[in-house]
Parts: structure tokens; C-alpha cells; sequence
């Protein structure tokens, strides 16, 4: 690993990471902030982080870029920690380890490595497991599905179309939420370490970490006895919703639920620009809240804001909305993303070079910038198992015929 | 194994407010930090005038939306606009280990609580700013809400039914989970820095760029050419899985991964002649066929009650579970034997559920959490014990205007 001229928050600290798709970016997050993260997985098997899409191309393997996002700035180790003969270097990487990340079930256990045998080993270690519904559910893993997560979390039931039902949202977002909350788990525990000497076994419940995200509907339903239906495409209040535009659509919200002036500015600007239409929302009850909460005042909205909007673009709606500081935002799809202005401007987009793909791959930048312990962004994810020599003979001593003996047997 | 919680004894003095803020300190709060919210009177946190209201109430103290995201946390009612508050604030700060904001850029800078203002007075402090965009930029003064970043983002074009509008999660999801989630990572990070080392540091996040991560594996494709559409609940690898509504009126969600379960599936919902039909022999076919194949199982699963067909799938071994609504979210028994719900009891609204995070430490229970605090509650508590002033010079404050 190179030397870095500034500190990095996790510097030091060694995260082994046995987990799959529900939690693999936990480890992401733990790599970005310095940590010397380690995939451990299975010598042969199959791929635990097998989500789409995937790279397809002549002369290249399917390549999984939820994968290759998932496991930027990670290490690869392949090895089979149940095997007798890797009991010696699986005793030195827990040895050497701070945290241990596992998910949808306890891994090290399953092949014979108990709490105990651990304990024995290291009883410093921020164990952190994560599971469907908690660590004393047990799941199959291959009953895990980011839909059912997503239905068992409660969001999936607020999303979707009335008349069609509910509608998952994009991205396998159970796998980045639980994923969230594993590194989550991971500092705390790191931090009560260093400030109180408490070790942490921390047991992170997918369906919890989805149950973050249900806005107020459940007081709601303690307080008045409503559930939330789902919206669809019906807008909430007239000037609240998304709108079809030229080339596609625009998401706003102008009405009560946005800020004060917003209302008013949403009115002059449609004046300003289309007399006509701006008159049929002149009557004075378009000014009371509650009026533009009704169906009809929704619907009536919507036809004028979209005979508004047909002829002027995303990018034009974006930009004249917010001279006025109107909350508006095109409906972007991910080509628009890349070419967002803001986000280009603060150099956003990061080229990796992709051992894999043996390509240039362009990532996201890290969702937050820190000024004491800068951080690089997100780095090359390693290929499966091209650790295996540095890791395992040059760290974790064994000698390099020791680590042929373990590859012809199929262990490494 | 006792819980001494790993924040415990550290301060958080906190201008965050609304959505995604609030829900990063209430975390502080539960891994044991002591939060003091700067309120003001004037211009109130939005989420305090936001339903739902228990009915009868009225008042800044009497959303339930706000008490959900505050519990556990102190209220200091300062009026910013007065001279004299940006000391009373740089003074909490001295005595703070984190100073966390999501204001849009200009807020702190007009009232003098820049991350170099609050530096000078203590330089080990950990400083958050989520700004919508970032502090720079062409878009750095764009206004915007959770919905707006999300199809921003990406988020909203990519979740549709083809054919059919784009939607999005219904919430303002960014706020809930990936920004306050991402915001909560990165702070806990610079806390860690801070504990080994003394340092302090400033911390952004766009709630943009946050928001962008969560569909980067997305993006990774789309930059390479490819184009990402949205495909329902649908997914090649596994079909048939979807949504079905049960003849009880709630609905369920199934997903079938491999052929046995396909095939216990069938056996368990479906007619027998599913197994020899040709649409349906391998996941390539039912692929082509989906459409047809969801209309049988439309039919077949509104025949049945929600839990004995939940029951019945699970015995035979085929992923499902419900699509549980608010209702069912208080009622579900994971959730109830994790003790995942706390009820708090609030002065105004009564009793409110209140959701914990999202995992147990060790063996203890979960940090139990109190109610959230009426506006200004504690701000007589504050000015007589941290900033240690007299009832006297606390009551000239309050009639000076820089209390309220």
C-alpha cells in the first residue's frame, strides 16, 4: 500500500470483510475513509456480489459493475477459512484485523470459526454482522431480494402507482442502506474502542435500516389512524410533482411544502412568460393552500404548468425556475447525471483504471469532502484473489509453497 | 456486556434542522452525545409546522413529524439576527465536540458561524455543512428539497413502470437515509480522527453528490455507454417477481431466484400445468413471457388471505414477504422482538412511536430516548450551566430579544 502524505481518518485500521451484496459497501465506505479493507471470499463458489448491470462486450467476461462499485479501494483475498490448512493464516488475519464485517449470516461461524475460537484469537475485534431481519432470524441467502427487503422495510408500500401498486425503487437500495448503516456500525464501534476500551458486537437488521426511510407515515398512522397510499404520478398539491416538459420531465415543489415565496414566484414567472396561462391561475383562490391541496386544483395545475412547460427543456425549465429560486430539478437520467453542470464543476466524476476491465471506468466522486484528512476518492477495485501473495505470504507468513500447496488444493 | 455508548459525554450543538440534519444528530444522540438544537423562534424549524398533528393540537410543539426525527435532544430557542447571540454561540461551540449544520449556503456566513469562525473558538471541533450542491459552484444557490435531488440524481427517471411516468420512491428519500446516512459515516469518521489525534476538521456533503453514490453503480454504466431504464420490479435473472395484492386486500412481494423455487411456486399457488407449459420452462422463457406469467399469478394470489399465503410460501421455501404499510410496520414481530419501536411520551401530542437505529449493540438494550424537546425548552437550563450566567443576566438576554 503507498504512503499517503496527509492522514486518512481510518489509517490503521484493518477491516476483514466476509459480507455480500447487503452490505459489501460498508466496506466501500471503510476503504474511502483509509482503512485497509480485505474481501475474503470463497476460493470457488459463486459470485456473492453478482448484481446487475453488468459490462458485456466482445472479449470480456460479464462483469458485474455493481461489483466493481462496491469494492473500489478493497483488497481481494481468496481463500477457504474453513479449511484445516488455512487455519494458521486465518488465525494471523484476525490477529491483525480491527473490525470484521459479515452479512446475510455469519460467515466465520459457519465454517467452524465460533465467537469463541475467535474471542480466543483477537478480543479486540468490532465485529459487525448483518442480516434480513436481525441475527437471531435466520434467512436463507437465497431468499434474499432487495424487493422483498424493500417491502419487509416498509418503503416499497409508499412507492408506486394507485391503480397499478407498489413499484421498487431503483438500485438495489436495501443493499446500500444496510450498507450505510454497517459502516456506520463499524465507527461506532471503533470510536467506543478508543474512547471507553468497549469492544462492540454490533447486529445490523436490513429491514431496520430500510425502516429509516418511511418520512412520517408511521406517526402518522399512530397519531390519526391514516396509512399513506401511494402517490404514483398524481402530484400532492398543485405545484408539488413531476411534470412532462420537452424533452422529458421536471420535479418540482412549489407549493405549500416548499418554501414561502415559492408559490408566488411559480405564478410571476408563468405570467411573465405565458400571459394567457398566468391568468387562468390569476382567481384569488389559487392563493389559498388549501384549495391547491384539492383534485381539481391538482389536475387544473397540472394541465397549465405542462402547456408551460412543453416547449422549453429540462435544462431551461432548471435554470429560469431557480433564477427565481423556485425548487425545481430535471428528471434526469443517469447520461444527464454525467453531464450535470454543478457536479462537473466541482470535478465530481473520478476516472478509475479498472484492473478488471483493464479500462478507464468513471465512478462517482465520495459523497463528502473532509478538510483534515483529505480524501482521494475512490480507488481501483482489486481483482478476485490478486491479493493472495501479498496478503497471505508477505502479511500472514506463509511461504510461497505453502501458498501453491493451497492453490492446487483448491483453497486459495 | 455494559453499554457505555461510544459518544457518551461528547457534545453536539447543532443548527440542523428539517429533514436529513435532524436525523444525523438524532443519531449523535443515540450513540450517546449530548445534542443542543439552535432554534429559532422567528423562522421555525419546517418540520415543527409540519402534520401529522395530533388533532386538537396546535402550536410549534405539536408535529409529530418533528417529534419523530428530535427525540433525546436539548432545545436552545437564540435569535441569530441579534448581536449578541454569535457569541453565545461560538461560547456553546468551545464547549462542543461537533458543530453540525445543513443550512444552504450564506445562513452561516451572514450570522458568523463559518467553519473559521467556530474554528478560532475551538480548533478540535468536528464541522458538518450539507449543502444542497455543495459550498461552490455554478448551482452552489439552487434551492431544492429531497424529492428534487432525487430525480436529480437519477433516482426518479430510473423507477417507473416502463411506459409509464417516472416516480420515484414517493418520499423524499435522500433526506431519510443515503444523505443523513452518508452525513452520519463522515462524521463519525472525523470524530475517530479527532479522538487519536486532537484535530478537528471541516466535513461537507452535497446532499447531491451523496444522493449520486447510491445509483453509482448505475452511473459506472452509463458512462460506459450504456443506457439504464427503468424496469418495474422486474429483474432478468429471477422471474417470476413482483407485487401481488392478496384477496384480503394487502399485498405481497415474491421473487423466484432459482428453479426450485419456481417450482415450489408452482406447487404451492399455481395450476399444475405451469410445469409442462412452454412459456414457462426455463427463467429465459418465463423472461419473454412475464407479462402473461403475472397475470395468472394476479389471479391466483387474489384468491388467498395475506398470511396464509405468506405462511404457505415460506414453508415451501419460496421467497416472499409483505409490503407492509405504516400499520404493519408497528405490528411486525421482527421489529417487535428487536424492540425497534420505542413509545416516547410527548407533553403536547401524547404517546408517538419512535424508531430506533438500525442495529443492537451487544447484548444490552437499545439507549432508550426521551422526549423530543419543546422549542426553546432548555434554553434557561443552557444559559445558567454552560454559559453559566445568572438568572438575572439570562432574564436581561430574554428581554433584550436574543433569547425567545
Amino acid at each position: 500500500m503507498e504512503p499517503d502524505a496527509e492522514p486518512r481518518p481510518l489509517d490503521g485500521v484493518r477491516v476483514l470483510d466476509f459480507t455480500d451484496a447487503l452490505a459489501a459497501y460498508g466496506g466501500r465506505l471503510l476503504a474511502d475513509l483509509g482503512a485497509d479493507v480485505i474481501r475474503v471470499e470463497p476460493a470457488s463458489g459463486g459470485d456473492q456480489l453478482n448484481h446487475g448491470p453488468y459490462w458485456m462486450t466482445s472479449g470480456t467476461k460479464p462483469t458485474s459493475l455493481f461489483e466493481r462499485f462496491v469494492n473500489a479501494g478493497k483488497r481481494s483475498v481468496t481463500l477457504d477459512i474453513g479449511a484445516p490448512e488455512a487455519t494458521a493464516v486465518v488465525t494471523e488475519l484476525l490477529r491483525s484485523a480491527d473490525v470484521v464485517l459479515e452479512s446475510s449470516r455469519p460467515v466465520l461461524e459457519r465454517y467452524g470459526w465460533t465467537t469463541e475460537r475467535v474471542d480466543a484469537v483477537n478480543a479486540e475485534l468490532t465485529r459487525v454482522l448483518v442480516t434480513p431481519y436481525g441475527q437471531q432470524f435466520d434467512v436463507e441467502s437465497d431468499a434474499v431480494d432487495d424487493l422483498i427487503l424493500l417491502g419487509a422495510g416498509g418503503l416499497l408500500h409508499l412507492g408506486g402507482y394507485p391503480d397499478a401498486g407498489p413499484v421498487a425503487v431503483y438500485g438495489h437500495q436495501s443493499s446500500y442502506m444496510a450498507s450505510i448503516f454497517t459502516a456506520v456500525a463499524a465507527l461506532a464501534g471503533l470510536i467506543g474502542r478508543v474512547r471507553n476500551g468497549e469492544l462492540a458486537q454490533v447486529d445490523v437488521s436490513a429491514q431496520e435500516c430500510v425502516a429509516q426511510a418511511l418520512e412520517e407515515s408511521v406517526v402518522r398512522y399512530a397519531m390519526t389512524g391514516e396509512v399513506r397510499a401511494p402517490q404514483g404520478d398524481v402530484a400532492k398539491e398543485a405545484g408539488t410533482g413531476v411534470y412532462r416538459c420537452a424533452d422529458g420531465y421536471v420535479s418540482m415543489v412549489a407549493g405549500r411544502l416548499g418554501t414561502a415565496a415559492a408559490w408566488t414566484a411559480l405564478i410571476s414567472w408563468i405570467t411573465d412568460e405565458e400571459p394567457d396561462l398566468g391568468d387562468a391561475l390569476a382567481d384569488e383562490r389559487w392563493g389559498q393552500f388549501e384549495y391547491r391541496q384539492t383534485a381539481d386544483a391538482i389536475e387544473a395545475f397540472r394541465d397549465i404548468f405542462e402547456r408551460f412547460a412543453t416547449r422549453r427543456t429540462r435544462q431551461e425549465l432548471y435554470r429560469e425556475a431557480q433564477k427565481r429560486a423556485i425548487a425545481l430539478s430535471p428528471v434526469n437520467d443517469l447520461a444527464a447525471v454525467l453531464e450535470d453542470l454543478q457536479l462537473q464543476s466541482r470535478d465530481f466524476f473520478v476516472d478509475v483504471d479498472d484492473p478488471e476491465l483493464g479500462r478507464v471506468l468513471t465512478y462517482p466522486g465520495l459523497p463528502y469532502r473532509m478538510s483534515g484528512t483529505p480524501l482521494h476518492g475512490p480507488r481501483p477495485a482489486h481483482r478476485r484473489g490478486a491479493d493472495n501473495v501479498d496478503v497471505l505470504v508477505k502479511e500472514a507468513g506463509l511461504s510461497l509453497e505453502e501458498l501453491e500447496s493451497l492453490a492446487e488444493r483448491g483453497v486459495v | 456486556m455494559s453499554a457505555e455508548l461510544p459518544l457518551r459525554g461528547m457534545r453536539v450543538l447543532d443548527f440542523a434542522w428539517i429533514g436529513a440534519g435532524a436525523l444525523v444528530t438524532k443519531a449523535l444522540a443515540e450513540l450517546g452525545a449530548e445534542i443542543i438544537r439552535i432554534e429559532s423562534r422567528a423562522r421555525p424549524d419546517n418540520l415543527r409546522k409540519s402534520p401529522p398533528f395530533r388533532p386538537g393540537a396546535t402550536g410549534l410543539d405539536a408535529s409529530g413529524y418533528f417529534a419523530s426525527r428530535n427525540p433525546s435532544k436539548k432545545s436552545v430557542a437564540l435569535n441569530m439576527k441579534q448581536p449578541k447571540a454569535r457569541e453565545i454561540a461560538l461560547e456553546l461551540a468551545r464547549q462542543s465536540d461537533v458543530f453540525t449544520s445543513n443550512f444552504r449556503t450564506g445562513v452561516l456566513e451572514r450570522w458568523g458561524l463559518t467553519y473559521e469562525d467556530v474554528r478560532s473558538a475551538n480548533p478540535k471541533i468536528v464541522y458538518l455543512a450539507m449543502p444542497m450542491q455543495g459550498h461552490d459552484g455554478p448551482h452552489r444557490d439552487f434551492v431544492g428539497f429531497g424529492s428534487t435531488i432525487a430525480a436529480l440524481a437519477g433516482l426518479v427517471h430510473t423507477t417507473a413502470v416502463p411506459g409509464r411516468p417516472p416516480i420515484g420512491t414517493g418520499t423524499h428519500y435522500p433526506d431519510h437515509v443515503p444523505n443523513p446516512g452518508h452525513a452520519l459515516v463522515a462524521v463519525l469518521a472525523a470524530i475517530y480522527h479527532q479522538q487519536r489525534t486532537g484535530e478537528g476538521q471541516f466535513v461537507e456533503l452535497s446532499q447531491l453528490e451523496s444522493t449520486v453514490n447510491v445509483v453509482g453503480h448505475g452511473l459506472i454504466y452509463s458512462a460506459l455507454g450504456g443506457t439504464v431504464e427503468p424496469t418495474g420490479n422486474r429483474t432478468p435473472s429471477s422471474v417470476p417477481r413482483g407485487v401481488f395484492q392478496c384477496a384480503d386486500g394487502e399485498w405481497l412481494a415474491l421473487a423466484c431466484h432459482t428453479d426450485e423455487q419456481w417450482e415450489a411456486l408452482v406447487r404451492e399457488l399455481g395450476d399444475p400445468s405451469w410445469s409442462n407449459d412452454p412459456r414457462f420452462k426455463t427463467v429465459l422463457h418465463r423472461g419473454r413471457y412475464a407479462d402473461d406469467l403475472e397475470v395468472l399469478l394476479r389471479d391466483r394470489v387474489a384468491r388467498r388471505d395475506r398470511p396464509d399465503l405468506l405462511a404457505a410460501l415460506s414453508d415451501a421455501g419460496v421467497p416472499a414477504g409483505g409490503v407492509n404499510s405504516a400499520r404493519d410496520m408497528l405490528e411486525d414481530e421482527h421489529l417487535i422482538a428487536r424492540e425497534f419501536w420505542q413509545t416516547v411520551p410527548h407533553p403536547v401530542i401524547g404517546d408517538v412511536p419512535m424508531f430506533h437505529l438500525p442495529f443492537r449493540i451487544g447484548s444490552s438494550a437499545r439507549h432508550e430516548m426521551t422526549s423530543p424537546p419543546l422549542l426553546g425548552e432548555h434554553t434557561r437550563e443552557i444559559a445558567t450551566t454552560l454559559l453559566e450566567l445568572s438568572d438575572q443576566e439570562y432574564e436581561e438576554l430574554v428581554d433584550d430579544g436574543v433569547f425567545y
